[in-house]
């Protein structure tokens, strides 16, 4: 033990804030959250564990409202998480409450960024062990999405990835996210970035699709299965084309061997 | 000289409250809307001390909705009268209380019954099929003793609003010209003609 | 249980105590909180609304008269806003100055207008500008004129009752359009296309409503506002000195004229009644 990494958030010499990485850490071990943006709609989803048979799953929710407008999903521990959404939700309309106006996204954003650098910076407590997606619209109709970290980092995305296996997820979606996806491109996205690291397939994830209505909903277990459906069946098409083009190659070769 | 009006009906509450915003003896404003929506099937009208009205109304309208939005079931209109009430009378036990009279409409969307609570600014909170809150009361309560009668269809309690309305044009010394007419039931707040 | 005890209500911006020191005052502007209510020291009597308002009553040993008159305007039309006023300052009786600019410049596109206490118009509209300032630099979009009308209603809330005396417009075009509030010391808070405020306020209604449309052009607006407010001082003692007048448009307001309503008499004097019919 060093003694930096003890009780309070102080710099080691070489720089490192070790509680807030630690705090990172626990997100890395959360399960996994994705947020796409689309043309005129962004969806988040969620990798979620699997309930115990006799456990209610109704009671576990990862994805939350603010406010009308404004959706948040997180990575990391979940109690924490219940504490930072309360905060978020008071400022939502307190928010109101003084300026008439709803919150924008980018503003609650750095509201709850505010907060999570406030707890590395303040005696006797810890840093929030949770990154966030926020996801939402503001009056100019166009979706947003968001992500903070237990540092009190907060930046903009296109497609983001939190929790367990984030980089396999960010990597997969830097590959395939293009730009004016429409409602059903998005959505897909979105469960086959989260297919990458979610061996068990459409009934261990969580969708919620936000339009530019700013009406949050969730996706049914169903329309799930069916969108993880098609994308099987694309990928084993896509496979089997590869295979058969592989078989003509490995054929065409042959042929050409045999005529020399 | 402000008035409110709440009228229940066969699932619904019927409200009307003037437009006029008067400071001393000018009329600063017509068209005024002297509600607030607390959250989908409730709503509150005010009339009372300049400021205090709009200060006290949004005020309860963030926390229902902060309520609505933690809990994920919105706070039921009995529930908002309730919390309305307490707030009224702790503000009156401290140096600066609100003067705020008010009318609480609300249907409960499952069960489709209506409900209207009557509040003054001494937190006094009454449950009525019907009221009215400022002048108005001396000359329509009467009028509604007469006519108002369970389960009304929404005509009936547009005649009936229609008659206080009517009285007061007649008999009331200040004059009121507009009316908001709402209507609060299980599918929501919407404003209508009489 | 409903504990709501963390979303504040508009009261207790006021504080009847010194802060413990002075650096309490500096950690609150830089606080995240800014936007909270200035506090300002109250006399420390258990009940400063009551001692205020018995300070200003006739049964008070040395009774505090506010002595204010005023006529200022403000109206909605098809290509902007007018704003009006004149610039005489009384104190009862007195005149004591002909030349009082009572269209503040809160910024480059946000007007306030000046009726009641001087003192407590350019303070609190001078905080309303800082605080939109802070707000722009904060959001990177400048702030709604319902936003900063809200802010001013608000800060003044939190002293109602200690003797505060304001009667405001807030002018000026947004997202929405042009934008028209009317913010005084009660802490009400009204929107409107119109609004007249002071003691000339009547008398300028007067001409004002029988002359009012939409569809006004630029100069007829201009000229019903002068109008109006020449006829308000012709009437109202405490309103005279020059007409000043602001147009606001979508690139922010403009000073349109300054004329001394002496002038306007002798000139309006010759012109022909207009026609009835």
């Amino acid at each position: 033990m060093s003694g930096y990494d003890s009780a309070l958030t102080v710099f080691s010499p070489d720089g490192h804030l070790f509680q807030v990485e630690y705090a990172l850490e626990a997100v890395r071990k959360g399960t996994c959250a994705v947020g796409v943006r689309g043309k005129d709609v962004v969806v988040l989803g969620v990798e979620k564990k699997t309930v115990a048979k006799l456990q209610d799953p109704r009671t576990i929710r990862k994805i939350t409202m603010l406010d009308d407008h404004v959706c948040l999903t997180f990575a990391g521990l979940q109690a924490d998480a219940r504490v930072l959404i309360n905060k978020a939700r008071i400022e939502c309309q307190s928010h109101r409450l003084t300026v008439e106006d709803p919150v924008s996204v980018e503003y609650i954003t750095r509201y709850i960024a505010g907060v999570q650098q406030k707890y590395t910076q303040s005696g006797g407590v810890r840093p929030f062990g949770i990154s966030t997606l926020i996801i939402g619209f503001d009056a100019d109709k166009v979706p947003k999405l968001y992500q903070t970290d237990p540092s009190g980092i907060y930046s903009s995305w296109k497609a983001a990835s939190i929790g367990r296996s984030a980089k396999t997820v960010r990597e997969f979606l830097e590959k395939n996210h293009k730009d004016d996806m429409d409602r059903d491109d998005t959505i897909k996205l979105a469960i086959r970035s989260l297919l990458e690291i979610v061996q068990t397939g459409a009934k261990n994830i969580e969708i919620a699709v936000m339009g530019n209505d700013s009406v949050l909903r969730t996706l049914d277990a169903s329309e799930v299965e069916a969108v993880t459906a098609l994308i099987e069946k694309e990928n084993a098409a896509e496979a089997e084309k590869k295979n058969k083009k592989k078989g003509d190659a490995s054929a065409a070769a042959g042929e050409s061997s045999s005529a020399s | 000289m402000e008035a409110l009006f709440g009228i229940t009906g066969k699932g619904f509450v019927l409200t009307a409250s003037d437009t006029t915003m008067a400071r001393s003896i000018v009329i600063m404003k017509h068209g005024e809307d002297k509600s607030r929506v607390l959250n989908k099937n409730t709503l509150m009208m005010y009339t009372g001390e300049a400021g205090d009205t709009v200060q006290f109304a949004e005020y309860v309208q963030r926390n229902v909705q902060l309520y609505g939005i933690r809990n994920g079931v919105p706070l039921s209109a009995h529930a908002t009268a309730s919390y309305t009430r307490r707030e009224l009378a702790k503000a009156l036990r401290t140096r600066n209380p609100y003067h705020v009279n008010l009318l609480i409409a609300g249907t409960d969307p499952k069960t489709e019954t209506p409900e209207l609570y009557w509040l003054d600014h001494m937190a006094s909170m009454v449950k009525m099929p019907f009221a009215a809150q400022g002048y108005a009361s001396y000359f329509c309560m009467s009028t509604m003793d007469r006519y108002w009668k369970p389960d009304m269809t929404l005509e009936e309690a547009k005649a009936l609003m229609q008659k206080c309305i009517d009285e007061l044009k007649i008999r009331f010394i200040a004059s009121l010209p507009q009316f908001t007419i709402k209507i609060v039931d299980k599918d929501g707040i919407r404003d209508v003609q009489l | 249980m409903l504990d709501l005890s963390f979303l504040p209500s508009g009261r207790g911006g006021a504080v009847t105590d010194l802060p413990d020191d002075q650096d309490d005052a500096q950690t609150f502007a830089m606080d995240a909180a800014a936007f909270s209510h200035p506090s300002f020291v109250l006399p420390s009597v258990a009940d400063p609304v009551a001692w205020m308002k018995h300070q200003m009553s006739d049964a008070a040993e040395n009774r505090i008269k506010m002595a204010k008159g005023t006529t200022t305007l403000a109206f909605k039309f098809k290509d902007g806003i007018i704003v009006a006023v004149d610039s005489r300052a009384t104190g009862g009786t007195y005149i004591a100055s002909q030349s009082v600019k009572k269209i503040i410049e809160i910024n480059p596109y946000l007007l306030g207008t000046m009726a009641g206490g001087a003192a407590d118009c350019s303070y609190w509209e001078r905080e309303l500008g800082r605080r939109c300032r802070v707000y722009e630099l904060r959001n990177k979009e400048r702030i709604s004129v319902a936003a900063a009308s809200k802010l001013l209603s608000n800060m003044v809330y939190a002293y109602k009752g200690m003797g505060l005396s304001m009667g405001t417009m807030v002018v000026g075009w947004d997202k929405t359009g042009p934008a028209l509030f009317y913010v005084d010391s009660d802490g009400q808070r009204l929107k409107g296309d119109l609004f007249s405020v002071g003691s000339g306020s009547t008398f300028a209604y007067g001409v004002l409503d029988s002359g009012y449309h939409c569809n006004l052009s630029i100069e007829e607006a201009i000229d019903l506002g002068r109008r109006s407010i020449y006829h308000a001082t012709f009437r109202d003692a405490a309103s005279g000195g020059s007409v000043l007048i602001y147009h606001v448009r979508q690139d922010g307001w403009q000073v349109i004229s300054r004329t001394d309503v002496t002038e306007l008499h002798y000139q309006y004097a010759e012109e022909p009644r207009p026609s009835l019919l």
